[in-house]
């Protein structure tokens, strides 16, 4: 880099941080902390479980689950989408890998007992199960208390991500996940959110009065019944806690796999890179 | 003299928030050390996610936006209105968080090849040796 874009750059950046400062000062969070509402997150707010006007209801208690996936779930599916193409860059970066790996792990399978101290490994292996039970139950409870299928996912990576630090990535992959099922399951997540986002069009275009991502029953299409909001006695919240469900197996099988490509072992890329 | 407070308070956060922002702006730009360019740039998403929570409070609201009953009476609501904090901010920053841990991701593998094909993380060495 030449000294003068150098400079340039952090004139740039002090620019930036001025411009920050002076729009602050002169209001651009408008009154915060705001003694009221705002009317978007009123309606939000008053919304989300109202069984008396039906016509707007999300059937969820949890506001921000029903904006996330039901009031601007299109928002939430494209964010999904960065998020998809994100994680196939990365794998996109080692898709020589696979192939190489194989010889390379051939030849070290002699090695026995890998990973850290045994009071390390008897935790984690306490752990892991807490921090797996932990975010199923989050993304099967996102509908109804804070919580989802994003950040469920996001705790469910932690697991793996700890058994690879406390054991070793064999140990990640002897348990079923590898970087074709991490593929595999995150494909079959978004085949699923796919598929119930795209039922009411596909009923749309049946000539059936519907739209994209519809979850419950709206006035002006009454053929569509929507989700079931109960079942019995389980809350089911409609197309949310299928949404939650699918976006936590995307989520969670995507670090997994991020985690999994990261352990790759050095000397293997050495190798790699050489060739 | 209690909203004087409140509002001294409240300019300390932001003034602490644009701190922080200039931080992580001069590790993004002025450390030659792509990881350290990283860190600063996770440190910079975080401090917009808490910008934008801290837009979604406001004075007096003591309750998250979860209604607390499946069958809600008319005062319940009404209740939950006048309590919970606004929800908005908190939708996008949920998704805000995940996007960011995958971009930051998606870096970190670049670094790492950037690494193994130049044997260097100094960003200006790695453009100059065109691998």
């Amino acid at each position: 880099m030449r000294p003068w874009m150098a400079a340039a750059t952090k004139a740039c950046a002090l620019v930036l941080l001025i411009a920050l400062c002076v729009a602050i000062l002169l209001g651009a969070t408008a009154h915060t902390p705001s003694l009221e509402l705002r009317p978007l997150a009123e309606f939000y707010l008053e919304n989300c479980l109202n069984p008396y006007d039906k016509a707007k209801w999300a059937a969820s208690p949890e506001a921000v689950t029903a904006m996330l996936w039901d009031y601007r779930g299109l928002d939430t599916v494209f964010e999904t989408t960065v998020f998809f193409l994100a994680i196939i860059g990365s794998v996109a970066l080692f898709r020589f890998a696979e192939v190489s790996l194989a010889s390379y792990e051939s030849k070290l399978r002699e090695r026995r007992e890998e990973g850290l101290s045994i009071i390390v490994r008897v935790v984690t292996r306490i752990v892991f199960v807490l921090i797996v039970a932990l975010s199923a139950a989050i993304a099967l409870h996102g509908h109804l208390t804070p919580g989802g299928g994003f950040q469920a996912g996001s705790i469910f990576a932690v697991a793996p991500l700890l058994a690879i630090a406390a054991f070793s990535r064999r140990f990640v992959e002897g348990l079923g996940l590898t970087k074709n099922s991490c593929l595999a399951i995150r494909t079959t997540g978004l085949l699923f959110i796919a598929l119930v986002a795209l039922i009411p069009l596909a009923l749309a275009l049946a000539g059936v009065g519907a739209f994209i991502i519809q979850n419950q029953s709206k006035p002006w299409t009454p053929e569509f019944p929507g989700y079931p909001a109960q079942l019995g006695p389980v809350w089911l919240a409609g197309s949310l806690i299928l949404f939650n469900v699918a976006e936590f197996l995307t989520v969670g099988s995507g670090f997994t796999l991020l985690f999994l490509l990261l352990a790759l072992p050095e000397d293997f890329f050495r190798r790699l890179v050489k060739r | 003299m209690m909203e004087y407070f409140a509002q001294a308070l409240w300019i300390y956060m932001y003034a602490v928030l644009v701190a922080i922002v200039a931080v992580a702006i001069y590790g993004v730009v002025a450390r030659p050390n792509i990881v350290k360019k990283i860190i600063a740039l996770t440190i910079l998403a975080d401090t917009a996610n808490t910008f934008m929570i801290f837009i979604g409070y406001r004075l007096g609201s003591t309750a998250p936006p979860v209604l607390t009953t499946l069958s809600p009476s008319r005062a319940d609501i009404a209740g939950f209105v006048a309590s919970a904090v606004d929800p908005v901010p908190q939708c996008l920053v949920i998704t805000a968080i995940v996007i960011n841990m995958a971009v930051t991701a998606l870096l970190v593998f670049l670094a790492i090849q950037a690494y193994w094909l130049h044997r260097t993380l100094v960003a200006g060495l790695v453009s100059k040796l065109r691998g």
